[in-house]
């Protein structure tokens, strides 16, 4: 792969601007509680600047997927776009206090294995395509 | 207040409300963009712009991102994000059975594995 680096460069930067925008969301609901359906949780929300960061999250992550459907290998980044999932799970030790249980790990482990072979299933329905030289 | 274990019938619903309107969303998306009636470049844009489908997925992203922030305010963002996951599962399903996309062997055994995961983290947190 000669755009290697820059590929892996895509690829964090799309699973940061994911983490960023998942981690913004769980603020955002954290200080809107108490939840729901009505005017005043809605006013909480976006009375804060959580919920701001979190679009910032997904516009950042939105441009950056559409640039790498142009030139990366579909399946890493079919992959890529889904590994938020693991940043943002071990981000919230830190930052939320919360504790990786074993239903949560082996829950992940199965999960990134699943995205791999659907990664992989994408990678092999457009292998025409990365016929490179 | 984090649970642990089992999710509460409120959280089971905003999930499920959250899978089913991403999945309403991507599947508008894709009948607006896949239309081949629709040309090119900006008549494209126009077309789409006079049709319902663009629409119906901008409601259901708009509706699902309030749910969502909902749904991670009740459970840990280590659980959320992991049962979020789910909506892989529908999508491709959905795309199955919607616009007739092929599941290859490979194929189900990722939506296996990853509804696995989302069971096991459902069940035991």
């Amino acid at each position: 792969m000669k755009h290697g680096w820059f590929y892996l460069f895509g690829f964090a930067l799309l699973i940061g601007f994911d983490s960023l925008a998942q981690i913004n969301f769980k603020f955002a609901g954290m200080h809107a509680l108490p939840m729901a359906a009505n005017i005043a949780w809605l006013l909480r929300v976006f009375g804060q600047p959580w919920v701001y960061g979190a679009v910032v999250g997904y516009i950042g992550a939105f441009f950056t997927w559409m640039s790498l459907l142009k030139h990366a290998p579909i399946g890493p980044a079919f992959a890529a776009s889904h590994l938020d999932v693991v940043s943002a799970m071990l981000l919230s030790i830190p930052l939320f206090g919360e504790h990786l249980t074993a239903p949560r790990v082996l829950g992940a482990v199965a999960i990134v294995a699943g995205i791999t072979c659907l990664g992989l299933a994408e990678s092999r329905e457009h292998v025409s395509d990365v016929t490179a030289p | 207040m984090p649970t642990h274990g089992s999710i509460s019938m409120l959280v089971a619903s905003l999930w499920l409300l959250n899978a089913v309107l991403g999945t309403g969303g991507q599947l508008a998306f894709k009948a607006a963009a896949g239309d081949p009636a629709a040309g090119n470049g900006l008549a494209r844009w126009k077309y789409m712009v006079q049709r319902p489908w663009l629409w119906f997925g901008i409601g259901c992203y708009v509706i699902e991102f309030m749910v969502w922030i909902a749904f991670l305010s009740l459970v840990p963002l280590s659980q959320g994000v992991l049962l979020g996951s789910i909506n892989i599962v529908a999508i491709m399903i959905a795309g199955r059975f919607l616009f007739g996309e092929k599941l290859t062997r490979l194929r189900v055994l990722g939506i296996a594995l990853v509804a696995l995961g989302v069971a096991i983290v459902g069940v035991a947190g």
